[in-house]
């Protein structure tokens, strides 16, 4: 079987935030909801300041911590390596969130209908309606709601329902139809790149083994499957900088 | 025991899915069920298609792949065939997508029912009415005089169809961004190098770049956006060991891409340039070769400043000048420049009793005040750094190598120089001029590794213009074309906003009547805001074509026309990405939402009713003319043509088998490598075709003699010197307590104002800030989000403007400057009311800040004030 992982080049990514929006579209998910984050960082002072980027998506450990805590079952590791979330399953407790030290839970206070209001555009308009058929948002994919794998339970997030948990999938339901996620796919630098890792010859080994690189909180255990090669680990110094609008509008 | 198949098993699984379903939704009150909103996506059969085509939103049409979901768009992905971006998308190109389906959209054609000047109210009008209005308006002022009808854009997707054919069928007056972009620095090109563009590095061979600017991680260059360059630029560091120096007040503008930054103060950008020119020459870095052949440094120059002329030969034709004389080292004489074996580059002269020297000793004269020391007191840069920059370019030159490229032995000079937005400053166009000179003086440009501008190595039109400025008398047309005040100018919107408010200051007699504005919106996208508040009410009539109701529209707009966003057919655009050609086509991904149509479409029934559309000089005859369709593809000049029958005959005019099909099917039309006997300017035939590049500029300072005369006030013709000068900058006299300046600068989320209409991309960006130093702020006493007022002031006038907002901190930034990216500040549709200002709101034009061939300055002095 497959063991998926991925390889973030921080020595060419510019930050521009396309994977996170190539997720959001991909993924239908609500304003100030981002599976994919990047942070902008600087650390020093002037002049002798230094920036970086860094994006992360969940790291989907193969040593999990949210795994470990969720008393329903709903937080599981499949064979491949993927971290998922069983919507139906998940009772919203919230453990999960506390337990990952990476931060990339996002719990659904809202409906999907209010999620998408907050962005101010009224998707429920009549002429818009009657091109989409009333689908929120109107780029709704369909695909989200499948079930994924030979597990068969809804993995994908498509629901971005009240009291359910939510976080990145390895974009689940495109690895299932053997595309790579939507970050990587989207990459305008070639930084973010995915696949399989048991595979010694295969490209991302290859790219893993002739780059010096890093995971995130690798003291922790937590055994992420996500590399970082170039660049370097945020520190107590790094200040981030230019944050996206995090917080819910209206 | 009941023996279940495996479909009933997953059946009764769904059924226990169902049960929880059911449970949760009780449970929780507002709970949404995660079933699928829509019946349609439970169908079996889902109908998935993809539609090629190329981005709307940004600025170079990428390659995209549409996935379509039963006819309904749902993701934007790139074209992997396309060169331009390889199968990526930038942020901008994957959000679109909320443009296509956004309800506040202008969903019909409107007509205003209240008055001008402030919030518009509108109804819903029929597009044959809405265009029998517009006819009804314009067709009197064609009548009376083409010229008085503006036709004016932002940015134009086909220019061919838009820029060109309208154009030409209406006889209208054009009007671009003009200087609010890099106009100052494509002019600066045309008239040093003869070629179209500003300065941009080959990347796939450059070692070391000299870059300006906020490009690197937010915009990329004049001829590739972002994505192609820094794809090219990263394969550059990987593969070449590419450096980069990073001129900037803000450090965020490279980022970690930055080897070394040099946190220049704004506007002092000719000063270091200078100090370059004069330590290069001064450590011996010159390619001698090149300036004696193909610039004009060896032409001897006289006393009186004008070039030394022989006599015109036999064959001269009308207008032609005398050859321009240089010193023959083997001859000991002054002889025409083509003649000479070995003209001299230093030294003086006597040419038939008068003392001559040639340019580039005037030049070396010129340069030896702007010292390193001298350059460090007005730039900010210790002299050492610019010493160590003027030594480690001169060396990465490689003067007198060469490489085989293509099987050609070319000149190679690995050292690039990027100035895109460089020229947006009061002093651009010289400052632009005085970079290409660095990069003259070792023979980078049109070399292997070095100056690169076009994709090939053109020469543009306005370089043999520029031989000679049309400076005339007065009266002048509204844009001031060949003015004594802008004798280099191409239409400015500034200049126009300016006279439309006191034509007789300049000598104006015909103000424009009627103006069409092409995407554009001018209110919140150029400075200042206010001069085109006092301006455009005074348009007898003015339609606008925008996907949104447009702050101008809101204010200005009779009739605003609903285009379509990607919904439409549109191009043809380039593909090339500097080494590989191609074309491509935008097709639409859906039928036009709402009651908004494409462009081309509009133009074809708007010509129709104002009767050019048929005919010899009609706009069908100006398309078969700008595409070119010839022959049996040209459109017959009396039948309305279908769009996509004109991208038909298009395509297989250009020898495509299947005609627009070739694009449906493959989405980009690849060309081939672009030989380098067209991309270098030394392997075209003959080298640079023929154009002799200009260190000396002769014709500037004739310019400015005939300026003089017609009583041009100096503020007009100081800057027109034959080589750039320093001067401090107009904005630096503002009071002392005005003790900051303010940049503007480009975010990679946003591109015009059309992007600040999606919600998506603003959420990726944050809202608008005042980017400052914490030093600063603690000595003002303010922290990270606390709201201040940022007050400029116009250093002649004395007016003083204000807008609000918070403040970020951050390291990156010289602590006597601060910044705001330019978009935002807008206020239609209502939501975006709440993102903040525009810093466009507080700069300023005219006199002082719109300076030499209209140059708009992007720096004012503010003084920052608790909020």
């Amino acid at each position: 079987m497959a063991k998926y992982a991925m390889a973030i080049n921080l020595d060419r990514c510019q930050g521009c935030r396309a994977c996170m929006e190539a997720c959001k579209i991909e993924n239908n998910t609500p304003q100030a909801v981002f599976w994919m984050y990047v942070f902008r960082t600087e650390t020093g002072e002037f002049p002798d300041t230094k920036m970086s980027f860094m994006p992360r998506p969940c790291q989907h450990c193969n040593n999990p911590p949210c795994v470990k805590v969720c008393p329903v079952g709903a937080r599981f590791r499949r064979g491949d390596g993927i971290v998922l979330t069983d919507a139906d399953r998940c009772i919203g407790c919230r453990y999960c969130e506390v337990a990952c030290p990476y931060g990339v839970n996002y719990y659904n206070w809202r409906t999907p209908t209010e999620a998408f209001a907050a962005y101010d555009v009224d998707f429920t308009d009549p002429e818009v309606e009657a091109v989409t058929g009333g689908v929120i948002p109107p780029y709704k994919n369909p695909d989200l709601d499948r079930p994924q794998g030979d597990e068969q339970r809804m993995t994908a997030g498509s629901a971005h329902s009240v009291g359910v948990m939510e976080k990145c999938t390895f974009c689940v339901h495109r690895v299932e139809k053997g595309l790579e996620p939507a970050c990587a796919e989207v990459c305008p630098v070639h930084a973010i790149h995915f696949g399989d890792v048991e595979d010694p010859e295969g490209p991302l080994s290859t790219y893993l083994r002739e780059r010096a690189g890093f995971q995130l909180l690798e003291e922790l255990g937590t055994d992420p499957s996500v590399y970082y090669v170039g660049g370097g680990p945020p520190t107590a110094e790094t200040r981030e900088i230019e944050r996206p609008l995090t917080e819910v509008q209206r | 025991m009941v023996d279940l198949t495996r479909r009933t098993f997953i059946k009764g699984s769904a059924a226990v899915a169902g049960g929880t379903l059911a449970a949760k939704r009780f449970l929780f009150g507002g709970f949404e069920t995660v079933e699928p909103t829509n019946k349609l996506l439970l169908a079996q059969q889902i109908r998935e298609d993809f539609v090629n085509t190329t981005c709307w939103i940004g600025k170079q049409d990428c390659g995209i792949v549409a996935r379509r979901i039963d006819g309904r768009v749902v993701k934007l992905e790139g074209l992997d065939a396309h060169p331009k971006n390889k199968g990526t998308l930038c942020p901008k190109g994957v959000a679109q997508i909320a443009a296509v389906y956004d309800p506040q959209r202008v969903k019909t054609p409107l007509i205003r029912t209240n008055g001008k000047g402030g919030p518009g109210e509108f109804r819903a009008a029929t597009w044959d009415e809405a265009l029998e209005l517009i006819a009804s308006k314009v067709k009197p002022v064609l009548e009376e005089d083409p010229k008085l009808f503006l036709w004016q854009k932002g940015r134009s997707k086909a220019k061919v169809f838009y820029d060109t054919a309208f154009v030409k069928a209406t006889g209208a007056t054009k009007l671009g961004h003009g200087a609010y972009c890099s106009d100052a620095g494509y002019r600066a090109l045309e008239y040093t190098l003869g070629t179209h563009a500003v300065l941009h590095p080959d990347f796939k061979h450059s070692k070391y770049i000299l870059s300006w600017g906020w490009n690197i991680t937010n915009a990329g260059g004049n001829k590739t956006c972002w994505i192609t360059w820094p794809q090219q630029m990263l394969d550059a560091r990987e593969k070449n060991g590419l450096k980069i120096v990073h001129l900037d007040p803000r450090l965020r503008s490279a980022g970690p891409f930055a080897d070394k930054w040099v946190p220049i103060k704004p506007a002092t950008d000719m000063a270091f340039a200078l100090a370059l020119c004069r330590e290069l020459i001064a450590l011996g870095h010159l390619d001698e070769p090149y300036l004696k052949t193909y610039t004009n440094s060896p032409e001897l120059v006289g006393p009186d400043g004008l070039i030394v002329r022989g006599e015109l030969p036999a064959d001269a034709e009308e207008g032609d000048q005398p050859p321009a004389l240089v010193w023959d080292l083997a001859t000991g004489q002054a002889v025409p420049h083509a003649e000479a074996q070995d003209p001299a580059l230093t030294g003086e002269f006597d040419v038939d009793g008068v003392p001559v020297k040639p340019a580039f000793q005037l030049f070396t004269e010129h340069v030896d005040p702007y010292t390193p020391e001298w350059a460090s007191d007005i730039t900010g840069i210790p002299a050492d750094d610019i010493r160590e920059i003027a030594a480690e370019f001169g060396e990465n030159a490689n003067i007198g190598a060469s490489i085989v490229v293509d099987g050609v032995e070319i000149p190679y000079r690995p050292v690039g120089i990027m100035a895109y937005h460089m020229a947006q400053q009061e002093l651009g166009f010289q400052t632009v001029r005085a970079m290409t000179m660095v990069s003259m003086l070792v023979g980078a440009p049109g070399a292997v590794g070095g100056q690169l501008s076009d994709f090939t190595w053109k020469i543009y039109k306005n370089y043999a213009k520029f031989e000679n400025l049309k400076v005339e008398e007065g009266p002048y047309d509204f844009t001031l074309k060949n003015s004594k005040f802008f004798p280099i100018n191409t239409g400015f919107p500034g200049i126009v906003a300016k006279v439309m408010q006191d034509p007789a200051k300049y000598e104006v007699e015909k103000l424009p009547k009627v103006a069409i504005l092409h995407y554009v919106n001018p209110l919140t996208a150029f400075p200042s805001q206010k001069d085109f508040l006092d301006s455009y009410g005074k348009f007898e009539f003015v339609a606008v074509l925008s996907p949104w109701l447009s702050e101008t529209a809101d204010y200005f707009a009779d009739v605003v026309l609903p285009t379509a966003t990607m919904e439409k057919y549109e191009g043809p655009s380039s593909a090339s990405d500097q080494y590989i050609d191609g074309k491509a086509l935008r097709l639409p991904v859906m039928d036009p939402l709402f009651d908004s149509r494409g462009e081309i479409e509009i133009y074809i029934d708007l010509c129709e009713k104002l009767g050019v559309l048929y005919g010899e000089d009609g706009y069908i005859a100006q398309i078969n003319k700008a595409l070119p369709l010839e022959d049996e593809f040209a459109l017959p000049l009396d039948e309305k043509p279908d769009v996509r029958d004109i991208f038909d005959r298009w395509s297989r005019m250009e020898g495509l088998e299947g005609g627009i099909e070739y694009f449906e099917k493959n989405g980009v039309w690849i060309k081939g490598e672009v030989a380098a006997t067209k991309r270098y300017g030394y392997a075209t035939d003959p080298p640079f075709k023929g154009a002799l590049h200009r260190l000396y500029g002769e014709s500037l300072l004739v310019a400015q003699r005939k300026q003089q005369e017609l009583g041009a006030d100096e503020v007009y013709w100081r800057d027109y010197t034959a080589f750039p000068t320093w001067r401090t900058p107009t904005f630096e006299q503002s009071p002392a307590e005005y003790d900051l300046t303010l940049i503007s600068y480009h975010l990679v989320t946003h591109k015009q104002s059309r992007t600040s209409m999606i919600p998506l991309l603003t959420e990726l960006s944050g809202k608008q800030r005042l980017d400052m130093n914490p030093e600063t702020a603690r000595r003002l006493g303010v922290g990270e989000g606390d709201e201040v007022v940022v007050e400029s002031h116009n250093a002649l006038t004395g007016e003083t403007r204000q807008l609000r907002t918070v403040v970020a901190l951050s390291e990156a930034f010289r602590p006597d400057v601060v910044g705001m990216p330019h978009h935002f500040g807008g206020w239609s549709p209502e939501r975006n009311k709440g993102l903040g200002p525009s810093p466009n709101e507080i700069f300023y034009t005219g006199e002082g800040y719109m300076v030499c061939t209209a140059d708009q300055s992007f720096h004012v002095k503010v003084r920052v004030l608790k909020g």
